[in-house]
């Protein structure tokens, strides 16, 4: 795989105003940590649009984290708040902002719907009962 | 049951026995805990090597005590010649103030020891007796004992200090100290804990309210107190359960790591975090009084929304949170309770108390902001929460450490048929479309008034309505003349008798010719006890008047019914539920617990406690003052209040002045008109 | 010290820990006693060999408990699947019904049992622990287990029963059960305690009222007592409350004395659960305005134990009033002196005082013709026996060196009578309340006389002897630069000027010049002597004072209700109510029940009264501290055939009325009301 970390800011810029509400606006810059040197990743937020740069910015949430920590955040396999809560990850300024932003982290990996597999052990059962009823 | 005395302040709270000592515990969490962690798990104070005895233990306030102590077991010929006040307080750190007093009339040499250990045990940990990874170290350094437990990048530590000069060592600290004759000698001893960053710094410590000294909580609970509306009334019972009630929602609140609002504890000592359910059953009740816990509890709730499907965490897109922990465990995901989502409640009431508290305070501006996240969470109730696609809401448990049951009613065993068999999964309990229904009926007036969106409006309003009229044709018995607990995955009804279809009441959902015969249930045995509503009727198979959710009584969930029936025209009903928990309260210094236990009234003068339940629990605290809303008959309309009392005899009289909410304050007044047979 | 729950019937009492249980405790005393002999010391319920937990406990009634029990150490998140409850009654003998609730959906197959053992411990023996003389066989028959103890003709037997069909072995009794699901089973188990005289027999047969009484029958009785004594209805919820609570404990207090007779109060549990002179006679002046029917039978009583000749073993003199009597193996085997005992220097004169008091209060002057051969040899005791020093004051020095009392005054511990300075006189000593008693007997043994015995002479004489022992008594107490009375006189003259409450027993005797009351009550309710709670038995600053010193600094309740009752006798009418107010709100802190005496901590250190370690509760004359406040708030005092109402409630008191107070006019009311306008927000609640 490439860069899962690339991939998901480039998702986020692409579908925001999906994932995030509306009314979001702000600014977020994330710092990788990765061999020795770090990756700046600004984050401008603005009524749901997205913009994301690699400019060394004053934001208003700097999170600081290792780039192999983030990959696996982005590919949906960490969760950003438990990470915090062990010190993996350490968040300056507006932290309320970086919960917004964590509807865009996607679910983990092979992550089904669940109704999807409620409606194969009942093979529809639910609706159909419905609408015998209905008759 | 050996005696526990607390004292706690928001998430912090010290518990220990009558003399002030913590002994490690396997059954219950004594010591210092703090964002779910243990800081103190020995605390042991003694005098020339002897255990000291208590005299007797003054609660303060809820973050402060004081107990005076003697060495040695007392006996009744021998005078103590020594005494030892310790004097605790919380508000940030937890500090001791030691004072010893000798009564002889010549000097003596004493040694005052401090035995001191942390385990830094999650409460989980405390509960179950795990053993914690990581490592564990103890420093003595120059004037303080510092204790530390480190697992990767998560580092807690519990520094001691003491005013007076002390010996330290790993296990404590030793004063020796010459006192005069009938002389004094005080030192104040300190614990912080703290959880470290990466910089090394307390997270903490940028948190407004964090480091706060005594003075400074008085004022606060002074100011608090003066915010709420006066009682008075001829029931010393009541207000007495009234002001208890205002001072442990003072006590249970917090600032959250996470946002910058005050949140509320649960309940101590086991649910000292933010739940979901209750943070909005408790918005719900005290709204009359204290409207700020209800937007702090939106608030808190729309930020941690569940934003994309997480199994281990039962979390899906829209849905509201079950539970935050900070404890370690959650951080290293040995548990989905950092932020669980295993509960398919809070999101319906979520919408239910945006719209309630909009009603009182007008606060138009809160509804507009929480747009997104009140549709997210009616989107949610179409989808994931419509699992079997039959418009009912559902739950099943995906998370290997979440819930089984995901309603109020979350033990394994609670939702029963009536001969004790367990229904299949998933579930749909009746009060969970009960919510529902009052969540669209709300969200319409919120879509047609503040979202400028009509047909949304018309389309809830039609959802609505449809799902009344099917509920009542699927989950009505009409042979035994009450709702059906739930439905199981094939549709059929869950036929056990219990208190949820109270909530229908509350709801609105329950057909007005069907009304009479619910209030007829919920008012008489088997489920009314004479002390209040039991979760589950005392001729059910699960039946257990010590069952946590299968015969115990929950005040709030009286709380909810009262209301329910006032809805519904019960006021002599409604009356009777209130009555019977003031009564109860008395028998728990006014102070409501999480729960107590389901015996007949006719065999217990009082209310027998349930074991180890949560006390001061925020929901228990809100009981009382939706009680009062539902005696006076409160309810906002347009910009004003309107006041219809239907209070019983034995309650008197009953003025509740000052009022907050979008009329600026109000007073309302009633008299005890309802008469009631005894009990 | 674990929470410990107590019922009793007179001197028939048991102690148990919260969970029901009497665990063998050797300097405690747990268990089932009656007639100072231990019959149960252990009495212990396990469930599967498991011991129970406490949910909770309902104190139904004096003589009657209830115990909420599960199986195991509760926990938060695990339902227990069983339940146990404990109803226990005490009315002679001992019964608890157990009921065992299976709250599973099928049957369970357990064994209930519990351990019984006895060591018929006398209660001394408790207090100083000692080897039995005697030996005890256990008896197990097909229907019962029998604890027997003997020691030559000496025999107590303790005989437990039960209703369902059981099992009984040496160390107890065993239940083999099937309960079906949502089932109960129930037995109930009975003690019956045997205290076998010549033939084999109960001694306590011939009493009547020892009978075993029914629950319903104690109940009746209860309700009964009740009724008769005059209603409160008060503004103050907390004085109220601590008169109903009073009125309980003192029924249950009652106790028939072997002698038999009509019932007569015990001094206190656990310790002192028998007839104590100088309580009884204190309790029964407190309660003359509620209970009336507690003085007669006292009086009566004492008046038969009245000491005729001399014992050096029991301190016995002609004319004295008895201390302590006890029916316990020690006291009938001679190792102990209390049968009865004699030990205390005020109860002959306080003997007089009730007498006089009573019938002021009944006009029963049959009582007090048929009493006057003792109440002048009492009076002949104050000036013959008493007066040790041949001086005219009354004095005490002990005679049984082995295990006789020190102190024989009310304050009876062995450093309770000090200098300032903390040294001890030697003895004999004569304390200063003991010459107070003495001048009220002879005042009021004057007006009995004239009015009951027709001798005029007599009584011109005591009014003599009376005022000459005031002018002396001010002149030789008196401590000029102090401007206090001294607590006692050394035995050159000297005066023991530790500053002390018992002066303030002065003021109520009124052997206090006018001139000097001001200063006496200044004392008493300044700094060094009033803590805010009450008054302390000694000042703060005396060498031997301790807030938690039994009585060098602890604070003791019916000291307090003398002393108020002093304060008003010489005008002093809101220092009164400052005493009486401090009391109320302390019983608050103890529902309503006085304790026996709490800790002498300043009131602004303390939120609460701090509980004095292991403080007899109920105790009778703390139960008849409320009783006496009320008398004196209200200001009530007989005046020939009519009762004087004077009222003089502190402010903030509200409205207090009285109704059907009994007394020879028949019943009476009386009503008061505090003078500023009472607020409803009790003061613990505002910040």
């Amino acid at each position: 795989m490439a860069d899962p970390t690339a991939e998901f800011f480039a998702r986020v810029e692409q579908r925001g105003p999906d994932l995030l509400p509306t009314k979001a606006r702000g600014t977020l810059r994330f710092d990788l940590r990765r061999d020795g040197e770090v990756d700046h990743w600004f984050v401008a937020i603005n009524r749901g649009n997205v913009l994301v740069s690699h400019e060394l910015r004053d934001a208003d949430c700097v999170v600081a984290t290792d780039k192999a920590l983030f990959d696996r955040c982005a590919l949906g396999e960490a969760q950003v708040v438990a990470a915090y809560n062990r010190n993996d990850v350490t968040v300056q300024g507006n932290l309320p902002l970086l919960l917004m932003f964590r509807r865009a982290f996607p679910s983990p990996p092979g992550t089904r719907d669940p109704r999807e597999r409620i409606r194969e052990r009942f093979a529809g059962r639910g609706r159909e009962r419905e609408r015998e009823r209905q008759r | 049951m050996k005696e526990l005395l607390g004292i706690l302040d928001g998430n912090t709270f010290m518990l220990s026995d009558s003399r002030g000592d913590v002994d490690p515990s396997p059954d219950y969490p004594a010591g210092l805990f703090a964002w779910d962690t243990r800081f103190l798990s020995k605390w042991v104070l003694t005098i020339d090597g002897e255990r000291l005895h208590a005299l007797s233990t003054d609660d303060l306030q809820y973050f402060e005590s004081r107990f005076f102590l003697v060495p040695g077991e007392p006996t009744h010929y021998v005078d103590a010649k020594t005494s030892v006040i310790r004097h605790r307080s919380l508000g940030g750190a937890f500090e001791e103030r030691l004072t010893v007093l000798n009564h002889r009339d010549e000097p003596v040499v004493l040694t005052l020891r401090m035995e001191i250990d942390s385990d830094f045990a999650d409460v989980f940990d405390a509960r179950e007796a795990r053993s914690l990874p990581g490592r564990a170290a103890k420093f003595v350094e120059p004037g303080r004992l510092r204790l530390c437990h480190q697992r990767d990048r998560h580092v807690s530590e519990t520094i001691v200090t003491s005013t007076e000069p002390a010996e330290f060592d790993t296990d404590g600290l030793t004063f020796r100290i010459e006192l005069d004759a009938h002389a004094n000698w005080s030192t104040t001893i300190r614990a912080i804990g703290t959880i470290q960053g990466a910089g090394g710094r307390d997270v903490r410590e940028n948190l407004h309210g964090y480091e706060q000294v005594r003075p400074e909580k008085q004022r606060e609970l002074r100011e608090w107190l003066g915010r709420a509306p006066k009682l008075t009334c001829d029931s010393e019972t009541l207000e007495d359960a009234y002001r208890r009630s205002l001072i442990d929602l003072a006590a249970l609140q917090y600032t959250g790591l996470t946002s910058q609002v005050r949140l509320l504890a649960t309940g101590l000592p086991w649910y000292m975090t933010v739940f979901g359910r209750h943070s909005l059953i408790t918005g719900f009740q005290t709204l009359p009084f204290m409207p700020e816990i209800a937007r702090n509890a939106l608030w808190v709730l729309a930020l941690l929304q569940g934003g994309r499907i997480d199994d281990f965490r039962d979390e899906e897109p829209g849905k509201i949170l079950h539970e935050i922990r900070y404890g370690e465990p959650g951080g290293f995901e040995d548990t989905p309770y950092t932020t669980y989502y295993g509960t398919a409640d809070a999101t319906p009431l979520f919408v239910v108390l945006l719209d309630e508290y909009e009603r009182w305070t007008g606060d138009a501006d809160t509804v507009r902001l929480m747009e997104y996240e009140a549709r997210s969470a009616l989107r949610w109730l179409d989808t994931y929460g419509n699992l079997m696609d039959d418009g009912y809401v559902w739950y099943e448990c995906r998370s290997p450490g979440g819930l089984e049951n995901q309603g109020w009613k979350d033990s394994w065993n609670a939702i029963s048929y009536s001969d004790g068999r367990l229904p299949g999964k998933p579930r749909a309990s009746c009060e969970l479309q009960g919510y529902a229904y009052d969540a669209k009926m709300r969200a319409a007036r919120l879509a047609r008034r503040f979202w400028n969106d009509p047909a949304y409006a018309d389309q809830l309003e039609r959802e609505a309505a449809d799902l009344r009229t099917r509920f009542n044709r699927d989950f009505w018995m009409p042979d035994r003349g009450y709702y059906a607990l739930a439905l199981d995955a094939e549709g059929g009804q869950v036929d056990a008798l219990a208190s949820n279809m109270g909530h229908l009441l509350w709801s609105g959902i329950v057909e007005e010719s069907r009304a009479g015969q619910v209030a007829d249930h919920l008012l008489s045995r088997p489920l009314f006890s004479g002390w209040g509503v039991r979760t589950l009727a005392d001729d059910q198979a699960w039946y257990n008047p010590i069952g946590y959710h299968t015969g115990a009584i929950w005040p709030w969930d009286n709380s909810i019914i009262a209301l329910g029936l006032r809805r519904y025209g019960f006021a002599e009903q409604a009356a009777r539920l209130a009555v019977t928990m003031v009564e109860a309260s008395r028998y728990f210094g006014g102070r409501m617990p999480e729960a107590f236990a389901g015996y007949d009234r006719r065999l217990t003068k009082y209310p027998v406690q349930y074991p180890r339940a949560c006390s001061p629990h925020c929901s228990s605290a809100g009981t009382p003052l939706m009680l009062l809303r539902t005696l006076l008959g409160l309810r906002p309309h347009h910009d004003h209040l309107t006041i219809d009392p239907a209070i019983p005899e034995a309650l008197g009289r009953i003025e509740l002045i000052g009022i907050p909410g979008r009329w600026g304050r109000t007073d309302a007044f009633g008299r005890g008109r309802v008469s009631l047979d005894p009990e | 010290m674990k929470p410990l729950v107590s019922i009793l019937d007179g001197n028939t009492f048991v102690v148990s820990d919260n969970r029901g249980d009497i665990d063998p405790s050797p300097t405690f005393p747990t268990g089932l006693f009656s007639f100072d002999t231990r019959f149960l010391s252990k009495w212990e319920l396990t469930v599967d060999g498991k011991r129970l937990s406490v949910l909770s406990v309902d104190d139904l009634q004096y003589f009657e408990s209830q115990f909420f029990l599960v199986p195991g150490e509760p926990t938060h998140y695990v339902d227990a699947k069983l339940s146990v409850i404990r109803h226990r009654t005490i009315g002679g003998s001992f019964q608890e019904e157990l009921t065992v609730l299976n709250h599973r959906d099928e049957a369970v197959e357990l064994t209930v049992r519990l351990n019984v053992e006895s060591d018929f411990a006398d209660l001394f023996e408790i207090k100083d622990v000692k080897e039995k003389v005697g030996g005890t066989t256990v008896l197990v028959e097909a229907d019962r287990l029998r604890l027997c103890y003997q020691r030559e003709t000496f025999r107590r037997e303790a005989i437990v029963t039960s209703t369902a069909p059981a099992q009984f072995d040496q160390g107890g009794v065993s239940f083999a059960l099937r309960i079906g699901p949502h089932q109960q089973w129930q037995t109930r188990l009975r003690v019956e305690t045997l205290v076998e005289g010549a033939g084999g027999r109960d001694i306590r047969l011939s009493i009547q009222r020892h009978h075993s009484r029914s629950p319903e029958e104690l109940r009746q009785d209860l309700d009964a007592w009740l009724d008769r004594a005059p209603k409160l209805s008060s503004d103050s919820e907390p004085l109220t409350e601590t008169y109903e609570r009073s009125l309980i404990d003192l029924a249950a207090l009652r106790y028939t004395p072997l002698v038999s007779g009509p019932p007569l109060p015990a001094a206190g549990l656990p310790w002192f659960m028998t007839m104590f002179g100088r309580d009884s006679l204190i309790t029964c002046l407190q309660s003359l305005p509620f209970t009336p029917e507690l003085a007669g039978p006292t009086l009566r009583y004492l008046a038969l134990a009245q000491g005729v000749s001399l014992d050096d073993f029991r301190e016995r003199e002609p004319g004295k009033i008895l201390h302590e009597v006890r029916y316990g193996e020690s006291t009938a085997f001679e190792e102990q002196p209390h049968s009865p005992y004699y030990g205390s220097a005020d109860s002959t004169p306080l003997f007089v005082i009730l007498l006089d008091e009573y019938e002021r209060w009944s006009g029963d002057r049959e009582l007090v013709q048929t009493l006057e051969h003792e109440a002048r040899a009492a009076l002949h005791w104050i000036d013959r026996y008493a007066d040790l020093m041949g001086n005219g004051y009354v004095w005490f020095e002990r005679r049984n060196l082995r295990n006789g009392l020190e102190n024989q005054c009310w304050k009876d511990s062995w450093d309770a009578i000090s200098y300032s300075d903390g040294r001890l006189p030697a003895f004999p000593r004569a304390t200063c309340e003991l010459q107070g008693y003495a001048y009220d007997a002879k005042i009021r043994g004057a007006r009995l006389a004239r009015l009951c015995w027709q001798d005029l002479v007599y009584a011109e004489q005591l009014e003599r002897e009376a005022a000459d022992l005031k002018e002396r008594f001010n002149r030789d107490f008196w401590v000029s630069d102090g401007e206090y009375y001294a607590l006692a006189l050394d035995t050159e003259g000297g005066q023991v000027d530790a500053l002390s409450s018992n002066m303030g027993h002065l003021l109520w005797s009124g052997i206090v010049d006018d001139d000097r009351a001001a200063k006496v009550a200044e004392h008493l309710l300044g700094p060094r002597l009033f803590s805010g709670w009450g008054v302390r038995t000694l000042a703060e600053g005396e060498g031997r004072y301790n807030p938690i010193g039994y009585h060098v600094g602890t604070v003791w309740p019916f000291d307090n209700s003398l002393i108020a009752w002093g304060l008003r006798r010489y005008g002093f009418r809101h220092e009164a109510g400052q005493i009486a107010e401090a009391m109320i709100d302390a019983g608050r802190y103890f529902d309503g029940r006085l304790p026996e005496a709490f800790a002498g901590y300043d009131r602004a250190l303390t939120k609460y009264p701090v509980q004095y370690p292991t403080a007899c509760s109920p105790q009778a004359w703390s139960t008849g501290t409320p009783m006496l406040l009320i008398r004196t708030l209200l200001g009530l005092d007989p005046h020939g055939e009519h009762l004087v109402v004077d009222p003089a409630l502190p402010e903030g008191m509200g409205r207090m009325e009285l109704l059907d107070i009994p007394g020879r006019w028949g019943l009476i009311d009386a009503f008061g009301r505090g003078r500023a306008e009472h607020s409803r927000t009790p003061p613990h609640l505002t910040e």
